[in-house]
């Protein structure tokens, strides 16, 4: 286990030091600190990459069966997706918003009490492997690599996780640059976001994204549940949470296209679709009971 | 618009008031909105817990509340079912309302007429004049749309070309496509709510239990449990065995996530202990009645075999077994009040030439309190046993599940209709203006404006030759 809480630790600097990197470059407006910024978060995303790797090498499965090797998973997904849209969009004032996000995050992680952060063999529900992909893999003696549907529904439900951490923060975004055009006043922070009506097709953008995994997680999850538990619905908690969170983005994609609902009060339905998206992973373990207890 | 009198029927009126309500973006909204805000009750509240325990938990006037309002099993409350069939008829109201007008305006989209004016009115636009002759700026455009994998339909006119461009069509339908995966949904939830079952057994190992509404039975042959070695437990095993018309027709092992499945029934591991009311087999001895010393044995006895008393004219058969003896006097039952061996006893029935001469219990911490036998000086005692576990079997059918599926793969179908492919259009029109060749061009797009507008600007460089890279996309680092 020294090795993944290394990289983790490494990780925290770099991300600390990204995060910094880009609200320079944002408040300074120099061209070299946001390539720089770019590069520690490219640094960052492979540090992170390591932790997964290492964490799986050491707990002999994927690591997705804690609350903190989902959050590395997390962490590690927003920094590739946010990569991704700079990549495409060519923006770098996001950046400040996600990395210092980024940092919080692994500041949560950092806090977690040891039982959650240890690497352990999988409980007997947890165990699920495809047949196909073990019978193909076999063939190579491989089958220790196969995956099932824990793994498939972790990852798809983090990468809709990392779609609506990433618009929550071009919904902030979007509601400070709203106010200051509306406002009609100058400011040098304000002057480098991009337009609000740009930020409002950002963040659909990265809900067009998350809100596809999210519900991929979902169906995912129910076709485990109907294998584990016998059923592929019963309103525990978490599903409920994930059901709630569906909701409210579902009213976000409508509002878009809802007149009177455009622009802020679709922004405040990606906020609260985010707050929900804490408590469904947060919340949910901590706070409720239920089956899902174990992450 | 000319206002008409409403000469329709009231029903019709009615009707249409209806429709128009149902046919509304603001109530999709409000169901969703409050289906989210609702729901949060349901999982604040435990659900389905016995009513005392709300009221140790919420005291008395919170629990008839709570029971009057149904949240303490809210998801099947009248009013939460009435929210989500309130999203359904707006979903199909929608649908109905929505679909056929674009599903006919997909097929007929291309303009029979070019009208150059529509250029004006789109959202992105631009005019470029360019120094070359109109044929070749035409051909350069088409050659550009078409690598950008638009369709092409050209209209040629006196003195202007005209090219209406589009593509990623049915990423239109997308949306309609998702609501009715949504419905598909929906119905395979209600099919499995009347067609379906769940049932719960606790078979002992070796014991044969049957299926309801089934004429197959199941056998237990064996449960186990795997251990890591670091002694966390590994996995639940049981090995299941069909029995259908006194024949084996399936073996099976199942544990957790691998259920046996047949005949639309599916047999889940889901719990497991040591058995309450049977023993693998009892040691029971010979005693003198009055010492309470051993005569003959113990002996063994196996669960359901006869095994005569040595030196005696008695035999013995091991027929029950109760992990914690009680009586209930009422129904005259013998049965166990906790699974806990805290009393465990086994039922013997004692042979004599054949025939049963008593059919007593032998308590294993209380030995000699009924007599076992029609015998002055001898008596029957219980010195161990060896018990059985028991595995927790959850059973169920549910034919609506394949419907939940096949919903689940249309709507992944929908979504990458709606959310991964844009419905494009571009019109442009090309005009020899003396030497010179102006050109508009000007498109629309479902959603994603970003796309079109890169898209647009970047045909209109192209055209005026300000491209550096062939595939450069945006216009550099923005910051």
């Amino acid at each position: 286990m020294i090795l993944s809480l290394l990289f983790f630790t490494f990780s925290f600097v770099f991300y600390a030091i990204t995060a910094l990197l880009y609200i320079g470059s944002w408040v300074f407006k120099k061209r070299w600190l946001g390539q720089a910024a770019t590069a520690m978060a490219v640094i960052a995303a492979f540090s992170t990459g390591m932790i997964l790797i290492f964490r799986a090498t050491e707990a002999g499965h994927a690591p997705f069966s804690n609350l903190w090797e989902s959050m590395m998973l997390f962490v590690w997904a927003v920094n590739v997706g946010y990569l991704i849209m700079e990549y495409k969009h060519k923006f770098r004032v996001m950046g400040a918003f996600v990395m210092t996000f980024e940092v919080l995050a692994m500041l949560s992680a950092f806090l977690l009490p040891y039982k959650f952060k240890s690497a352990e063999p999988l409980n007997p529900a947890l165990q699920n492997k495809w047949h196909w992909m073990t019978d193909l893999l076999s063939r190579w003696g491989a089958q220790k690599y196969a995956i099932g549907w824990l793994d498939f529904h972790v990852v798809t439900t983090f990468i809709g996780y990392a779609g609506f951490a990433i618009s929550f923060g071009i919904s902030i975004m979007f509601l400070l640059k709203n106010r200051s055009e509306e406002g009609g006043r100058k400011s040098a922070l304000m002057d480098a976001f991009p337009e609000a009506r740009v930020l409002d097709e950002l963040g659909y953008r990265t809900i067009a994204w998350g809100f596809p995994f999210l519900t991929t997680g979902i169906i995912s999850g129910a076709v485990w549940a109907n294998y584990a538990w016998g059923t592929y619905w019963s309103w525990d908690p978490k599903e409920t949470w994930s059901l709630i969170t569906w909701f409210i983005y579902a009213a976000y994609l409508h509002a878009r296209v809802t007149k009177g609902w455009r622009g802020r009060k679709a922004a405040y339905l990606s906020i609260a679709g985010f707050l929900a998206v804490i408590f469904l992973y947060w919340g949910v373990s901590f706070v409720l009971p239920g089956l899902h207890a174990y992450a | 618009m000319t206002v008409e009198k409403d000469n329709r029927a009231w029903y019709r009126k009615a009707g249409g008031k209806a429709w128009y309500f149902f046919n509304s973006l603001k109530l999709t909204l409000f169901v969703l909105i409050t289906l989210a805000i609702v729901s949060i009750f349901g999982t604040v509240v435990e659900q389905n817990l016995p009513i005392a325990k709300y009221h140790a938990q919420y005291g008395a006037k919170w629990t008839k509340i709570i029971l009057m309002t149904g949240v303490n099993d809210m998801y099947h409350a009248n009013w939460f079912v009435f929210l989500l069939a309130l999203l359904t008829v707006n979903i199909i109201v929608c649908t109905f309302e929505r679909f056929p007008p674009k599903w006919k305006s997909l097929l007929t989209h291309k303009p029979s007429r070019f009208d150059p004016r529509v250029i004006d009115k789109c959202a992105h636009h631009h005019t470029i004049t360019l120094n070359e002759n109109a044929a070749s700026v035409r051909d350069r455009v088409t050659e550009l749309l078409k690598k950008k994998k638009f369709n092409i339909e050209k209209y040629d006119a006196e003195g202007a070309y005209n090219i209406y461009a589009w593509r990623g069509t049915w990423g239109r339908l997308g949306s309609d496509v998702v609501h009715i995966s949504l419905l598909l949904i929906l119905l395979g939830a209600i099919v499995g709510s009347f067609a379906g079952y769940k049932d719960y057994a606790t078979i002992n190992v070796g014991d044969v239990a049957d299926v309801p509404y089934n004429a197959f039975k199941v056998r237990l042959d064996k449960f186990w449990i795997e251990y890591y070695d670091t002694g966390q437990i590994r996995q639940y095993n049981s090995n299941l065995t069909v029995i259908e018309n006194g024949k084996e027709v399936l073996k099976q092992q199942i544990w957790v996530n691998e259920p046996l499945y047949y005949k639309g029934v599916r047999f889940y591991q889901s719990s497991y202990g040591p058995s309450w009311n049977k023993v693998e087999s009892a040691d029971i001895a010979l005693v003198k009645k009055k010492t309470g010393d051993a005569v003959r044995g113990p002996f063994t006895v196996k669960w359901g075999e006869t095994v005569i008393v040595p030196k005696t004219p008695y035999s013995v058969k091991l027929v029950d077994y109760v992990a914690d003896f009680a009586y209930d006097e009422k129904n005259k039952i013998i049965y166990s009040q906790s699974p806990e061996a805290n009393n465990p006893a086994v039922g013997i029935e004692v042979y004599e030439k054949g025939k049963v001469v008593s059919t007593p219990w032998l308590f294993l911490k209380y030995p000699g309190v009924v007599p076992a036998l029609p015998d002055k000086d001898n008596d029957l005692m219980v010195t161990g046993y060896r018990g059985v576990m028991y595995s927790g079997i959850s059973l169920n059918k549910d034919p609506g599940t394949n419907i939940v599926w096949a919903g689940s793969v249309v709507m992944a179908l929908g979504f990458i209709m709606a959310f991964f492919v844009f419905h494009r259009r571009v019109w442009v029109h090309i005009r020899e203006t003396g030497s010179l060749t102006e050109v508009k061009i000007g498109g629309m797009i479902n959603k994603n404006n970003l796309v079109l507008e890169e898209e647009l600007k970047n045909i209109a460089d192209r055209l005026s030759g300000n491209q550096t890279g062939p595939d450069k996309r945006s216009t550099g680092d923005r910051q």
